[in-house]
């Protein structure tokens, strides 16, 4: 369970969504294309997720699949998984869609996201610990949040072993003030 | 849309670097609490309405309900938002405190703190001395497990004349002078930047 405090879950939770109002809804002003406070059955809005789910619920609208889980992208990752580019698509990929897989309709979703993560997870792993900071720029920016998270922890746990191999200085001066000092220079 | 603004105040907490602090964004916090007060306004008219039109609260579900959820949903959203940026600062500052305890706050994080920020800073901070005075042990040094309990450090900036250490010596910490000191004395000084360790 994701904790309420947590800023990644929060962010999640802002993607939009379009959904398609059931029911008339007066007094807000969440419908750009209507001219009242008031949003009428039937009118397509996009959403932010933590509006839509709610609703979606409440069966006060009906939430469509997002563009970033549709047929196309599921035939680009068929192609090759290690290099679509997701956080164009959606930065949260994962969260996004196990948040988003028990409410529309669509049961292949879980197991779809699980096989992508499985066949780009390889490649993440093998790119953090081999690449060279500058070659791997261009990799980084196909990454969703999660795995940029993912490439990260690789990568500081190679360091700190070699450093722990090494023997290098154990007291470091703490890191808030050695930034800081670095751009007055 | 409604709770974008909160939701840029998270943003920002998440393009921050972890363990940095930012500037608190007080324009933006306001800003989203008045759309609360606009939010809680318009729910209230709302609920009016449909009590007026004689309906049950309970049990109408006309457009005015749904009006209403939605500032509800709206609401609760702004104070999660508004709660994580305040409750994950306060954990930078948290964790600030246990590096930097004994020494007041520098100023280039002191003007990055809001009013009630600060308070916590000096609050905390005198609890947490107070803890340890009733302990009578020093739960900021030893933080990386020790090797040895002497090392070599260079100074890096002039602290002074006349420090008296642990072991009731007095020191000279001149600038660019190398000592070799009990760890638990240098730690302070390197975690402020002051010393750095040497390495044989």
């Amino acid at each position: 369970m994701t904790s309420y405090y947590d800023i990644d879950d929060i962010l999640a939770e802002e993607e939009l969504v379009s959904v398609v109002f059931q029911k008339a809804v007066n007094g807000v002003g969440i419908d750009p294309s209507s001219e009242t406070d008031s949003v009428e059955s039937g009118s397509k809005v996009e959403l932010p997720f933590w509006l839509a789910q709610e609703l979606h619920l409440r069966q006060v609208a009906v939430m469509a699949l997002p563009s970033c889980f549709n047929q196309r992208t599921r035939l680009e990752i068929q192609a090759d998984a290690a290099f679509v580019d997701l956080r164009s698509r959606c930065q949260f990929f994962y969260e996004f869609g196990c948040k988003i897989a028990p409410l529309v309709g669509d049961r292949t979703i879980g197991s779809w996201l699980l096989s992508t993560f499985k066949s780009r997870y390889k490649e993440v792993l093998t790119k953090a610990h081999s690449a060279v900071f500058a070659a791997s720029s261009k990799y980084l920016a196909l990454l969703s949040k999660e795995e940029t998270k993912m490439y990260e922890a690789a990568q500081s746990s190679m360091t700190a072993f070699k450093k722990w191999r090494m023997g290098g200085p154990r007291f470091q001066r703490a890191s808030f003030l050695s930034r800081k000092r670095k751009s007055t220079e | 849309m409604y709770g974008r603004k909160a939701c840029q105040l998270v943003t920002e907490l998440a393009s921050g670097e972890k363990g940095q602090l930012t500037h608190f964004n007080s324009d933006l916090f306001e800003q989203v609490i008045s759309e609360c007060q606009q939010h809680h306004l318009e729910l209230q008219s709302l609920i009016r309405k449909v009590q007026e039109e004689g309906l049950d609260l309970q049990t109408t579900k006309n457009e005015d309900h749904f009006g209403a959820l939605i500032h509800h949903l709206a609401l609760v959203r702004n104070k999660r938002c508004l709660m994580a940026y305040v409750h994950n600062r306060a954990e930078t500052i948290r964790s600030l405190i246990w590096k930097l305890l004994g020494s007041m706050i520098p100023p280039e994080i002191q003007e990055k703190l809001s009013n009630s920020e600060e308070e916590y800073f000096k609050k905390h901070s005198a609890r947490l001395k107070e803890y340890m005075s009733k302990l009578e042990l020093d739960l900021t040094v030893d933080m990386v497990p020790p090797k040895d309990p002497y090392i070599q450090v260079r100074v890096l900036d002039d602290i002074g004349e006349g420090i008296v250490l642990s072991d009731d010596k007095t020191a000279n910490f001149a600038l660019h002078s190398i000592h070799f000191l009990k760890r638990t004395d240098a730690e302070q000084y390197i975690s402020r930047g002051l010393m750095e360790e040497l390495r044989g």
